[in-house]
């Protein structure tokens, strides 16, 4: 076991953010985004962040994943400061710590399933000969394994939620962010995701942040947050 | 991002969305073909060239003569002369002969004047003469100084009124001599009106003949014309005393060739240069549209934890792969365009040149695919991620 893991069960918070802010400039002045947000995130934890579109839901959640800059504030990431980290620095961050899922199921075109879950490991620089069994085994927990060698363009829209979900988790990450993951799906997609997502939370060693509209969603999470006007309250 | 990986990603792209890049890979084959057929080639069709050129415009022949000053001595060449100027470097071949302005001849009573030249058996080598369907000299009939004539298309046909005269006989100050041949062909020029004998036959029959006093020679290429003419009165000084020796290039009609030639290499050049700017440009063209088509692509990339240099690098690599496959292709063209060529001029270019050119072929695919995939690769490395992954 990894001394990161190590460090994360200790019940010590896997994120800490203090007094995060964000807000962009356009030609007519500043346009606040998020507002003095703070947050703890502790391993096995199961988050949603609820609040209407605009709210700043999904800039949080980029800020988290070094996707984008905060404007002011404190983010440390097990006890690392995230805001001063190199492009290569926020990359590799990206790479060994964070798995993404996103609304609209973005799967690479054109290619198989397999060679989708395989990018992050390329990344990584993973040894070519480990690839097929770290891939079977995030297939597995999406209990996709037999779709291995299927072109992703031909998978329904759970089903390619579902690889999108075992991509986030190839690289095994501390901590998967998950944008509107169900926004497209159906209910009955939309939970057998929720359940691999509890499933994946439920082995203690990663923690979930969802932001979503879906208030079905956030009631199977542990926590639940609302972004309104910038302020991140929990309910 | 591991070369393996990224060769094996960047061939798997390019092989998935072929259809895209069948335009730009065929216009830089078509330039890398042209390139290779060219360059392997070039010598011989340029030999080719040549050959047909100067038998238009006799620009590759050098006259040498003595001048007829009344203070000069009476003057020949000696044989030794010629085996020299042949050993010279440049020279193809070089030919002895006399020449006679007038003589006077008949056929079945009707006479006839013309111009005559007693030559030696490279004569017709050295001007680029063919016999049409009769035989020029042979060996035998020099050193047995036989009476054998060979005539000009129009001097046949002036005194026979046709030019199927092989076999015929003519009286030449009063002998009988055998027609071999009627020349034909494109170089004749003022030859159509003489009449040619044995430069033996012509020295010991032939009243007011002198000895050979003029020599031919025929360079290889335009190229040689000006490096043998310097060196043709050391050559023959150094067999023989001679004076008033006059070397005579035809300068004017060697430049006309020259430039004929530099603007055919140029027209070529050109096209195969324009070829690949326009691949290079479609190289270009095509991964910018990809770049821009897999926008989310690279925003989900980056998110997954890809660094810039190796967005870049994919892209690089995918243009450059663009392009080696092509000059691949255009190699395979060039060497079928290289064995047709063969054919077509007799010829056998060194497989060494042919491997030169498909080395060299590459290295400017792979220069023009970096040159042509730098500047999208870039803009595809510097895309912000959460832009690229909303990008609809």
């Amino acid at each position: 076991m990894s001394k990161e893991f190590v460090a994360a069960r200790n019940d010590r918070p896997l994120i800490q953010v203090t007094r995060l802010s964000k807000h962009y400039s356009n030609g007519h002045g500043v346009i606040p985004v998020l507002r003095g947000v703070n947050l703890e995130v502790r391993p096995g934890e199961m988050l949603a962040v609820m609040g209407p579109s605009g709210s700043g839901k999904s800039t949080l959640l980029f800020i988290l994943g070094l996707l984008l800059p905060a404007s002011s504030g404190n983010y440390q990431f097990m006890g690392q400061n995230m805001l001063d980290l190199s492009r290569a620095a926020q990359a590799e961050f990206r790479r060994r710590r964070v798995g993404f899922v996103f609304q609209n199921c973005d799967l690479f075109e054109n290619s198989t399933v397999y060679e989708n879950l395989e990018f992050p490991l390329v990344y990584a620089k993973v040894e070519r000969q480990e690839r097929p069994a770290r891939i079977l085994a995030a297939l597995e927990r999406v209990n996709l394994a037999h779709r291995i060698h299927h072109p992703a363009n031909y998978l329904s829209g759970g089903e390619r939620q579902r690889v999108a979900i075992a991509r986030a988790l190839v690289n095994q990450p501390l901590v998967i962010l998950a944008d509107e993951p169900t926004g497209h799906l159906d209910r009955a997609n939309g939970h057998m995701v929720m359940e691999h997502f509890e499933q994946i939370v439920a082995t203690g060693d990663t923690a979930l942040i969802v932001v979503t509209h879906d208030a079905e969603v956030a009631s199977r999470c542990t926590r639940v947050f609302s972004l309104e006007d910038g302020i991140l309250n929990e309910n | 991002m591991r070369l393996g990986d990224l060769m094996r990603v960047s061939i798997r792209q390019l092989l998935r969305h072929r259809r895209r890049y069948w335009g730009v890979i065929l216009a830089i084959a078509i330039g890398t073909a042209g390139f290779i057929t060219i360059i392997t080639m070039g010598r011989d069709l340029k030999k080719n060239f040549n050959h047909d050129l100067e038998l238009l415009g006799k620009a590759t022949l050098i006259r040498v003569y003595f001048d007829r000053r009344p203070s000069f001595e009476h003057q020949w060449f000696y044989s030794s002369s010629v085996e020299a100027l042949r050993k010279l470097p440049g020279v193809r071949d070089a030919s002895l002969t006399v020449h006679h302005p007038w003589v006077v001849g008949s056929w079945e009573g009707q006479d006839f004047n013309c111009s005559m030249l007693g030559v030696d058996e490279s004569f017709w080598k050295v001007n680029g003469l063919s016999p049409g369907k009769g035989q020029f000299f042979t060996a035998q009939d020099m050193k047995d100084r036989k009476r054998v004539v060979i005539l000009g298309s129009e001097l046949a046909r002036s005194i026979f009124g046709r030019k199927d005269v092989k076999g015929s006989k003519i009286s030449i100050q009063q002998e009988l001599y055998t027609v071999t041949a009627v020349l034909n062909g494109a170089g004749l020029g003022d030859y159509t009106h003489f009449a040619f004998v044995p430069l033996t036959t012509a020295e010991d029959r032939i009243q007011g003949v002198s000895p050979a006093n003029r020599i031919y020679l025929r360079c290889r290429t335009w190229e040689d014309v000006e490096k043998v003419a310097p060196l043709i009165p050391g050559a023959i000084l150094a067999v023989q005393p001679v004076q008033g020796l006059k070397v005579e290039v035809l300068w004017d009609q060697l430049q006309r060739v020259k430039a004929i030639a530099w603007w055919v290499e140029l027209f070529i050049y050109s096209s195969i240069v324009a070829t690949l700017i326009l691949g290079g440009v479609g190289i270009w063209t095509v991964m910018m549209a990809a770049v821009r088509s897999r926008t989310r692509e690279i925003g989900l990339k980056k998110a997954m934890g890809a660094e810039d240099q190796a967005i870049m690098a994919q892209f690089l690599a995918e243009a450059v792969c663009l392009s080696v496959a092509a000059s691949l292709l255009g190699s395979a063209l060039g060497w079928v365009s290289v064995e047709v060529t063969s054919l077509m001029i007799h010829s056998h270019p060194g497989q060494g040149l042919f491997l030169m050119c498909v080395i060299l072929g590459l290295l400017v695919a792979v220069g023009l695919g970096v040159a042509a995939g730098i500047y999208p690769s870039l803009q595809a490395s510097r895309m912000e991620v959460v832009s690229a992954i909303r990008y609809e």
